[in-house]
């Protein structure tokens, strides 16, 4: 019985034990899941279907988009003037100006006004609080 | 003790609790949301002072969350779920500034009261947990994750949740400064530049609670917001302190119930409010009245949210392990000032003890006057259009990522994914809770449990090490055993004809 509990570690593949443990716990839990939840992972098709019908698309793959291109664009604009924070400043009010008008419902002048101050004034002051006071240079 | 109080300080702490009941004031945006974003600040801050204004938002952002669930009946944060069911009723019939100020009042002392808990428990647990050899420690994070996982809606998810975060945080180096013999493992081919060190915790955590909430609202259009004659706190009936008469018991109970839940890693603010109000309901002597506007399910509810601010720190400081959601969190503010929390947190940095005891009393007392004072402008917060917010916080989002190592574009990245993933979470029925703490505690139970071995040499050193290690197994086995039945006692109700 002693024997079948010993254990001795290898110090050059330690660093595959508990990986390869949670894995197979993993495992079998998934496993343990699909079992259980069978019916519902064979209707799931359905589920997906309702929640895709019933999504905000243009706002929600909308922000997705938007966010992707923000952090693309981040680093190449930044480039351009290197160590000035710029990429940030100039992707971020055009973003938050854009994602706050795809995320609004009624779009006058009244509601854009005040959206188109935040988005100037947002990113700049972050801007300058980073690149000043707190020396964080930003993209 | 007193030479941290600064003007500064304090600053930070009302500056951080008004933010934090504005976040927890508007539903859909929580406490946790609120440090998440607020956490790259800390970074010129200092560790006290960082502290002291995320300990503000913390509460803030808890005790925020009454103003919707009373006003509109829409909970601002999910432990003030409860707080609607009378809340509202109270609103409706023209006693919402009455509600909301039993609510506040109760709030405070369960914030107080579990601060007294912190104070008095911490620091003896923590002196206890020295004691545990690697054994014991990896017993403890065992222990953790089976809690939290049978506490979770759905046990079997819950745990699978906490193991996957355990999986992705051994993504990268087997760490040499913490024993590891530093080789890779887990890394796809072609990303070993960016996943050497894995995922860093704070855009993971960034990303889980700020993105993922912000696609949420996206995916149902982001509901419009309140409009200020949506919003009536009525004065018809005045609040006197009597409403508190014969509820003391109701109010202590509750407040030692949260604090409870708060100490239990992993459970949440919902579970502590709605355990005190069913407490309170099964206790009253007008049970039939809660539901309808009864102001004791009101104040079981708020002493119940708010106890589990004191509560959620006490295994944090004691043994390391995040209590909830937002004390996870709080780690990212030691790990930017390379404090590691732990048994040993309290006896080597007394000096930022005292000034966590001060800032969460400081910031009892802040949240208590200003939105006891100035409820009807609180009220009002509400009505911030969200197409405003969220760009801004998305903002934040990405400076918090990009700042918190110095300026790596990965973490950004980190940060989109884990939106994604966190989004998807819900859609599957994942638990990000149990992830994240299964994604804190991994690194540290892969140590433990390797060195346990190394050390002895014999798998059932973990079973007979001490006495310590033979209750831990007790508790375990009980924990996963009490959630089975449970589960099996619903599942029986569920299915009996009505």
């Amino acid at each position: 019985m002693g024997d079948l509990t010993r254990v001795t570690i290898d110090f050059d593949t330690s660093h595959l034990i508990f990986p390869t443990l949670i894995a197979i716990l993993l495992g079998l839990l998934g496993l343990a899941i699909v079992i259980r939840d069978r019916a519902r992972i064979a209707a799931a098709g359905g589920t997906w279907c309702r929640t895709w019908s019933a999504m905000d698309k243009p706002r929600f793959l909308g922000a997705l988009a938007l966010t992707l291109l923000y952090f693309s664009l981040m680093v190449p604009v930044g480039d351009i003037w290197p160590n000035t924070g710029m990429g940030f400043l100039l992707c971020s009010i055009p973003y938050l100006l854009a994602t706050g008008l795809l995320f609004m419902h009624e779009r006058g002048i009244r509601q854009v006004l005040p959206l188109l101050i935040v988005a100037l004034v947002g990113p700049t002051f972050v801007w300058w609080l980073f690149t000043y006071p707190l020396f964080l240079t930003l993209p | 003790m007193f030479e941290i109080i600064t003007p500064l300080f304090i600053s930070l702490i009302v500056g951080g609790t008004l933010i934090g009941i504005i976040f927890g004031a508007i539903p859909g945006m929580t406490a946790t949301m609120a440090v998440a974003v607020c956490l790259p600040l800390t970074y010129s801050l200092g560790l006290d002072n960082g502290l002291a204004l995320l300990l503000g938002l913390y509460v803030g952002g808890i005790s925020g969350g009454l103003v919707p669930a009373i006003l509109l009946g829409i909970p601002g944060t999910p432990s003030s779920i409860t707080t609607t069911f009378d809340g509202y009723p109270m609103a409706q019939r023209g006693e919402g500034e009455k509600a909301l100020r039993i609510g506040i009042v109760s709030s405070l002392v369960g914030g107080l009261i579990s601060l007294l808990v912190l104070d008095l428990f911490a620091p003896t647990l923590a002196d206890f947990a020295i004691k545990f050899s690697y054994v014991e420690k990896f017993l403890i994070i065992f222990f953790a994750l089976t809690v939290m996982a049978a506490l979770s809606s759905d046990m079997l998810l819950g745990i699978f949740s906490g193991v996957l975060g355990i999986f992705v945080s051994l993504i990268g180096t087997y760490d040499i400064s913490r024993g590891g013999n530093g080789e890779l493992r887990l890394v796809p081919p072609g990303t070993e530049y960016w996943l050497e060190s894995g995922f860093s915790l704070l855009p993971v955590l960034i990303g889980l609670f700020g993105l993922a909430a912000i696609l949420e609202q996206a995916e149902i259009g982001v509901p419009k917001g309140h409009s200020a004659s949506e919003v009536k706190v009525g004065k018809h009936t005045r609040f006197s302190f009597g409403v508190f008469k014969g509820e003391s018991f109701n109010l202590l109970r509750s407040s030692l119930i949260g604090t409870f839940v708060g100490i239990l890693p992993g459970v949440g603010g919902s579970a502590a409010s709605i355990i005190s109000y069913t407490n309170a309901k099964t206790f009253s002597k007008r049970p039939e009245n809660f539901g309808k506007g009864e102001p004791a399910g009101i104040i079981a509810s708020e002493s119940g949210n708010n106890g589990l601010t004191g509560g959620a720190l006490v295994p944090l400081l004691s043994l390391g392990i995040p209590g909830d959601s937002t004390t996870a969190l709080l780690i990212g503010a030691f790990t930017l000032q390379g404090i590691q929390v732990g048994p040993l947190f309290i006896g080597n940095n007394p000096g930022t003890w005292d000034a966590m005891i001060i800032a969460m009393l400081i910031a009892n007392i802040a949240m208590f006057a200003m939105m006891y004072f100035a409820i009807r402008y609180f009220a009002l917060v509400v009505t911030i259009p969200k197409h405003i917010l969220f760009p801004v916080i998305l903002m934040m989002c990405v400076i918090g990522a990009y700042t918190i190592n110095y300026g790596i574009m990965f973490d950004v990245w980190t940060l989109l994914i884990f939106g994604v993933l966190g989004w998807l979470f819900t859609k599957l029925r994942l638990e990000v809770a149990p992830f994240i703490i299964g994604f804190i505690l991994g690194p540290s139970a892969e140590i433990y449990f390797i060195k346990s071995l190394e050390s002895f040499g014999d798998v059932t050193i973990f079973f007979t090490k001490s006495w310590i290690a033979v209750i831990l197994w007790v508790l375990i086995i009980g924990s996963v055993a009490g959630a089975v039945l449970m589960a099996k006692k619903n599942r029986q109700v569920a299915e009996e004809p009505v």
